[in-house]
């Protein structure tokens, strides 16, 4: 399980996230939403190691989280991968790097529950589209069978249909493989659709923890409503009545 | 803004100061017997050891390194960079005089290099990969590989030795400058044209030029008013180089053509470890330096003030 | 007066990226330009403005994100005066007023250049030109997707009431089929560079008939809520 208790992180002066709390069980999916410059990406990167909290503590387990091997799926695709390797040469990394044994059939497992055919990895990042591409993120963020795996906006790049179709996959692998997920989005509508509990942030607090049903349904504060509205006006989410 | 102009002013005294220690103790610590160079170039003559000692001992030569440093350094702090150890004259009057000779020299070849490189770097990009854009391009990687002193001989067998419509050597007259500046110039033109027209090739990439045109700017106004300042952010950045490739041109040039100036007092002193004209040349230019890429950073802020926002 | 284009078409590197499309635009149509990514909408937008302009109609543009709008080097008062201008009238002459109050950006400072304002009052200075001179046509190209969805939102319903009961036509160009359904009264669906379904945003919700109009009407929401 992912605890963060009462983490703050400065950037220089500024207080870009302050006093966090937040569990994660495995299996299970917290959303995180807010505007751009709420945190989000902050949250991750400070999970991640990337940046040192000021005070507060991130553990998995008990154990510090960096000692889990926490994967990342990352919001450009293509970005995501050095463009001179091929795609298996950089999904692969994670096990290599890791020292582990890959599982009998665990690659050609996961690259069927993605859809992506095996000659697909031997092409470069520029030789396939975007949201295959972002299936082979999420392939080497489960390859070496990370039990946290954080999503930063993992679908931004992608159109509407291609969303809610990568979304779905996400979902079926992780009742499978049952990691814990923890996803960065904008996308209030995503958020609601897929996740388990949702963490709205605003200038670094967190203003609003809720599951997801609570969420959609009858959102608590205003700024809460507002995003709900705005999802709705959007047409990310559909009222009827 | 003052903040960062502070942080400018203290990153300059920190090189200025580095760059004296250094050179000091290069000049110092080089193989051979200074003392014997010195009196070498005073008496020109064969030379006993009293004399020899005498020379040490009056140009504070067996002092350590240090004391030697601070005797130098308290009076530069006062501008007075002392007196020749060669001469015993004061340095500053002569090494004006070299000056006044380097300075319009090197202002006149960078004037030379951005009336050839601007226009031709315009001209290239009009048509990137043209027939145009890839002979400028040819003939900028040309000129950057040549080097000035052969460039110069080849000037002048031409002008001077064959033609004879410009004298080859010395300083008297303008006339005389011609050949030198346009030598200098065609050097600063080659790197000066690649760099204008990377510049202007990048600013045409920039994201925002689609849709401007579409609101119907003209193409005149497109390049006078978008293309040309993101063009000149690189540029402005790496004039800075092009000063060290300026000074340096220049005191090469002026050995080849025979001229007093910077180039022929910095020669001579080295030769004579004159360590107070050596080190009274380093300063100024390490100066010119220091205040040319101030300016530099302050003209950078004026074009992109986003630069200073980052850093504040 | 109706907009018409016909038989415009693109190729790149040997691919024909839009086949020969025609189209017209009705005055206060409203339509959706709908497609994946790589299906050619945001070609044909572009064709279209370009075509439209050159047979002397009045189109703006409003791109996907004010980085591709606005020059970082320049004010914001610098690109008002210079769209004037490119509009052929007289510096100062247009309703900066009226239109920044329209589109709630008031409180901006003309004089900053863009990355002193933030990104959803950025995109809406980008409106604010597109309108200046009242065109027969304007032409957003996913102009939701780089803003917060609470920005969006605000920005979509001020262009919304601002068009309301004034000639100009809307194109708004997405991927989306969910944000389109609510802005717009037609939809043109767009696959594989071609034109491939046309009719009433209801029709196409409720009874697609090709494939890529099916799947944008499938997925178009996340979810239901009743509510």
């Amino acid at each position: 399980m992912l605890k963060v208790n009462n983490l703050v992180v400065k950037r220089g002066p500024r207080v870009t996230l302050d006093d966090i709390n937040l569990s994660l069980q495995a299996g299970e999916t917290l959303a995180v939403v807010g505007e751009s410059g709420a945190g989000k990406s902050t949250l991750i990167a400070t999970i991640l190691g990337l940046l040192k909290p000021a005070s507060g503590e991130i553990t998995w387990n008990g154990q510090p989280v960096c000692e889990a091997h926490p994967a990342l799926v990352m919001q450009e695709p293509r970005a995501a991968f050095n463009p001179v390797l091929s795609l298996r040469r950089s999904v692969m990394e994670p096990i290599v790097a890791q020292g582990t044994v890959l599982g009998i059939g665990c690659l050609e497992r996961l690259c069927a529950r993605l859809e992506l055919p095996s000659e697909m990895l031997d092409r470069r990042p520029n030789q396939v589209s975007i949201g295959q591409a972002q299936r082979a993120g999420i392939l080497r963020a489960l390859i070496a069978a990370a039990p946290l795996v954080l999503f930063d906006e993992p679908l931004s790049a992608l159109d509407a249909v291609t969303q809610k179709h990568t979304a779905q996959l996400i979902s079926d692998l992780q009742s499978e493989e049952g990691f814990a997920a923890l996803i960065v989005t904008h996308d209030i509508g995503y958020a609601v659709a897929h996740a388990d509990q949702i963490m709205v942030l605003k200038d670094g607090r967190v203003e609003e923890t809720t599951d997801a049903q609570t969420f959609a349904l009858n959102p608590v504060s205003p700024y809460c409503r507002a995003l709900r509205d705005a999802a709705i006006s959007l047409g990310a989410l559909e009222a009827v009545t | 803004m003052i903040k960062a102009i502070g942080g400018l002013l203290l990153r300059a005294v920190v090189v200025l100061s580095g760059t004296a220690i250094l050179t000091f103790a290069l000049l110092w610590h080089a193989p051979g017997d200074p003392a014997q160079a010195i009196a070498m170039a005073r008496f020109d003559a064969l030379l006993t050891e009293d004399v020899i000692d005498q020379v040490r001992e009056e140009v504070g030569l067996n002092a350590n390194f240090w004391q030697a440093f601070w005797a130098w350094l308290g009076p530069l702090l006062r501008f007075d960079f002392g007196y020749s150890a060669v001469t015993g004259r004061p340095v500053w009057p002569d090494l004006w005089a070299a000056m006044t000779y380097t300075v319009p020299l090197a202002l006149a070849g960078l004037a030379i290099g951005l009336a050839v490189s601007l226009p031709l770097a315009v001209l290239a990009t009009k048509r990137p990969g043209g027939l145009l854009d890839r002979a400028a391009v040819g003939v900028a990687s040309l000129g950057a590989a040549i080097p000035a002193y052969w460039l110069g001989l080849l000037l002048i067998l031409l002008f001077a030795v064959q033609l004879r419509w410009l004298p080859a050597m010395g300083a008297r007259t303008t006339a005389h400058a011609i050949l030198p500046a346009v030598t200098l110039g065609l050097g600063v033109a080659a790197s000066l044209t690649r760099i204008i027209r990377s510049g202007i090739l990048e600013a045409r990439g920039q994201p925002f030029l689609p849709a401007i045109q579409r609101r119907g700017v003209t193409e005149r106004a497109l390049a006078r008013d978008h293309i040309a300042p993101h063009a000149a952010i690189p540029v402005v950045t790496l004039f800075g180089l092009e000063l060290a490739f300026l000074l340096e041109g220049a005191v090469l040039v002026e050995v080849i053509f025979g001229r007093p100036g910077l180039g022929t007092f910095l020669v001579q002193a080295i030769v004579a470890r004159d360590f107070p004209h050596v080190q009274a040349v380093v300063v100024v230019t390490a100066l010119a330096f220091v205040v040319v890429n101030l300016l530099i950073d302050i003209i950078y802020r004026v074009i992109d003030p986003r630069i200073g926002a980052e850093n504040a | 007066m109706i907009l018409t284009v016909t038989g415009l078409s693109a190729v790149r590197s040997g691919r024909t990226i839009l086949h020969p499309t025609s189209l017209d635009i009705e005055p206060r149509g409203r339509i959706g330009l709908v497609g994946a990514s790589g299906s050619g909408k945001s070609t044909l937008g572009h064709m279209l403005i370009d075509d439209l302009n050159a047979q002397g109609h009045s189109v703006a543009h409003v791109p996907q994100s004010p980085d591709e709008a606005l020059d970082p080097l320049r004010s914001m008062a610098f690109h008002w005066r210079e769209t004037e201008v490119a509009l052929g009238l007289q510096p100062g002459s247009a309703d900066q007023a009226g239109l920044f109050r329209a589109l709630s950006i008031e409180d901006g400072d003309i004089r900053e250049r863009p990355w002193g304002w933030s990104r959803g009052m950025q995109q809406r200075f980008v409106i604010a030109m597109a309108l200046i001179s009242s065109p027969d046509l304007i032409v957003l190209d996913e102009p939701t997707s780089a803003l917060d969805p609470v920005v969006a939102a605000a920005t979509m319903d001020l262009l919304s009431s601002f068009l309301d009961g004034k000639d100009t036509a809307m194109i708004l160009v997405t991927h989306d089929l969910g944000l389109a359904a609510r802005r717009v009264d037609r939809l043109m669906v767009m696959d594989a560079g071609r034109l491939v379904e046309e009719g009433s945003t209801g029709d196409i919700l409720e009874h697609p008939q090709t494939p890529a109009a099916k799947a944008l009407s499938a997925h178009r929401n996340w979810m239901a809520l009743p509510c």
